[in-house]
């Protein structure tokens, strides 16, 4: 069997691309550019949804937060419209009739209270919060600690500041913890500072609120038992919309409404948040790989078309080939090689250039997000190209098969 | 008997039909220097193509040392014109981005012949035509007679049964169609070369041992022409 695998093949190859050099930059630049939009594009997707999953940081994924509103449908006598409170005691309830809770949390808040400290000033919402909140709302303690179990129950005046507020009412810096600053009418101990910026909160925003417990909130403004809003988690591996009706239902019966009303208390489910945004991306990312893979086979296309002209230009040289003895393959095999060759070259350009542009955007995105693309997401698109360079080199080389070798002193 | 052809038909089809050959008998022994004479139109490309495997025909049989040369497929009549025949063209038809060595290398390379023997090989045949210098340049580079003689080199490579040469002198000058026809001769006489040469210019077709007459697609009279006195390079002949 005659092997013709060896260097004189491949310098063959790079004879006939480099022979048109313009022609065959201008072809190769379709595949460059198809791919470098693809991978580009991904990347980018990628890095702009780990970006946007940061405003989630330190929230758990599977909360539900509950609040009472005035009843839309009439229930056991009582007309629509009538307003209803939540209090401790559902608390209590939902931690006892539902075991897949993990935590259940309530708040109490006063927004837009005045605080001072030594002069300095600022406008913070007080946010009276549970002990085992933290697994809720994770804060991102610069100093001290959070409110806990003890502080609820002794209804003790500490507080956690806010970033903002920290910086408003400590312009110096430094550890504010033991200080004592003034909220309304009363005098607080500040106990820690939460510095975390996610911008998923719950009432209101971590960096402009001063907690304090839940039990001093109710205190200090006169709410008795009633919260304004209980927040509750699952329990690992617990889907919280499966929840959903069970509480709804022990609400409904404690509170007296009717348990089909929504709009009675409505139920706010992370779960369902997280679920948006990941179709969004999942569209997102369909639209990336269609205009990618879009812009990829046009390029090809016109590899193909191309390689096509270059065929017919070259029937002479063919047909020389097929009368010195190239049998129809080694033809075939030429043309086919030549179009990867091709392909290769321009879509390995693609991916270094991609590669190359995404490092620029991470570093301009101050590394906040991981753009780049895997390796192997490198290793299978060259070898995508591949494929796609065979099947662009296909129908030349079928072409120049059919070539005779007559041909090359007919075309004289 | 190396080449035998018996009662060969050849009709063109392109729209109406055109009936080139109407019945060749021929038969070549081995060594021998044959011309094939005739006026454009006399069938006499059609009959080379023929004997070069290059194109079909209807009618007849044609043996090639001792194998018959009918219906082969395309990748069996390309391994025989590879390894059985050497081409001359008219027009050199080197491949203009190679060297003159790579050229002559290219049928070794569709051999599968390694790269180093090759090379050497090559490079030995164009020391015998006198081309050593030229090896790396590229056909643009050369002149005509150069041109045709690293052709020359390309089509002896393989060790070839027979050498068809198609009009080769047709682009040359006649100096260098002297010196080509010369060089065919002295292949012929000093290491027995078989060689048939296609032409419609006489003085060409006297260096030849016989010479074949065609006429209209048939074989009007085959000449013996070992006195080479049939008409020779611008004497009493209107060629060049």
């Amino acid at each position: 069997m005659r092997h013709r695998l060896d260097i004189d093949t491949f310098r063959e190859i790079g004879d006939s691309l480099f022979r048109n050099k313009r022609r065959t930059i201008l072809t190769g630049f379709g595949i460059f550019w198809g791919l470098f939009m693809l991978l580009f594009l991904v990347g980018g997707g990628q890095g702009l949804k780990q970006m946007l999953s940061m405003n989630f940081e330190g929230f758990a994924t599977n909360t539900m937060v509950m609040i009472s509103s005035n009843t839309s449908k009439p229930y056991k006598g009582m007309k629509e419209g009538r307003y209803w409170n939540m209090n401790t005691r559902d608390v209590q309830r939902l931690k006892a009739l539902v075991p897949e809770l993990d935590v259940v949390a309530p708040i109490v808040s006063m927004w837009s209270q005045t605080a001072y400290y030594q002069g300095n000033t600022a406008a913070p919402n007080v946010k009276g919060i549970a002990g085992d909140y933290h697994k809720i709302e994770e804060p991102i303690l610069k100093y001290g600690r959070t409110i806990s179990d003890a502080d609820v129950e002794q209804v003790r005046k500490v507080c956690v500041l806010g970033k903002r507020i920290y910086n408003d009412l400590f312009p110096q810096g430094g550890n504010p913890c033991g200080e004592f600053i003034q909220v309304g009418s009363i005098f607080l101990q500040v106990i820690g500072v939460d510095v975390s910026s996610g911008n998923m909160n719950i009432n209101g925003q971590s960096s402009d609120a001063v907690l304090v417990p839940y039990s001093l909130a109710a205190q200090l403004y006169h709410r008795g038992q009633n919260v304004d809003l209980i927040c509750m988690s699952g329990k690992p591996g617990v889907k919280m919309s499966s929840l959903e009706s069970r509480v709804r239902g022990i609400m409904a019966r404690e509170h007296q409404f009717d348990p089909t009303d929504n709009l009675a208390m409505p139920l706010i489910n992370t779960e369902q948040i997280f679920g948006i945004i990941d179709r969004l991306f999942r569209g997102v990312n369909f639209l990336i790989w269609l205009v990618g893979i879009g812009t990829l086979l046009a390029g090809a296309v016109g590899v193909s078309n191309i390689m096509m002209v270059t065929v017919r230009e070259r029937t002479v040289e063919i047909g020389i080939r097929r009368a010195i003895g190239a049998v129809p393959r080694d033809i075939l095999s030429q043309i086919i090689w030549e179009s990867v060759a091709l392909t290769l070259a321009a879509g390995s350009a693609g991916i270094v250039f991609s590669v190359l542009i995404l490092n620029v955007v991470e570093a301009l995105t101050k590394h906040q997000a991981v753009f780049q693309i895997s390796f192997w997401t490198a290793i299978i698109s060259a070898l995508l190209l591949s494929v796609l360079g065979v099947l662009a080199g296909l129908a030349p080389a079928l072409r120049a098969m059919k070539i005779k070798p007559v041909d090359a002193m007919r075309d004289e | 008997m190396l080449i035998e052809l018996k009662g060969v038909h050849k009709t063109y089809d392109n729209g109406q039909p055109l009936h080139v050959l109407k019945g060749i008998d021929l038969e070549i022994e081995k060594g021998e220097f044959v011309s094939i004479m005739g006026a454009s139109g006399s069938g006499k490309s059609t009959l080379l193509n023929i004997l070069g495997i290059l194109d079909n025909y209807d009618e007849g049989e044609y043996h090639l040392a001792g194998k018959l040369i009918k219906n082969l497929s395309e990748r069996e009549s390309a391994t025989y014109r590879n390894e059985m025949i050497g081409f001359v063209f008219q027009s050199f038809n080197l491949i203009g981005f190679k060297t003159a060595v790579e050229n002559v290398e290219l049928p070794l390379f569709y051999q599968g012949v390694s790269r180093h023997r090759r090379h050497e090989a090559a490079m030995a045949y164009l020391e015998k035509m006198g081309l050593t210098d030229w090896a790396s340049h590229y056909p643009n580079e050369m002149s005509g007679g150069q041109k045709q003689r690293v052709a020359i080199a390309r089509a002896l490579i393989t060790h070839p049964e027979i050498i068809l040469a198609d009009e080769p002198t047709g682009a040359l000058d006649s100096k260098t169609s002297v010196e080509v026809m010369d060089l065919l001769t002295r292949l012929n006489r000093e290491d027995g070369v078989t060689i048939i040469v296609v032409t419609h210019e006489s003085g060409v077709a006297n260096c030849a041992d016989k010479i074949v007459h065609i006429k209209d697609g048939l074989i009007e009279k085959i000449e013996d022409n070992r006195q080479h006195h049939s008409s020779v390079f611008g004497a009493d002949t209107i060629m060049k």
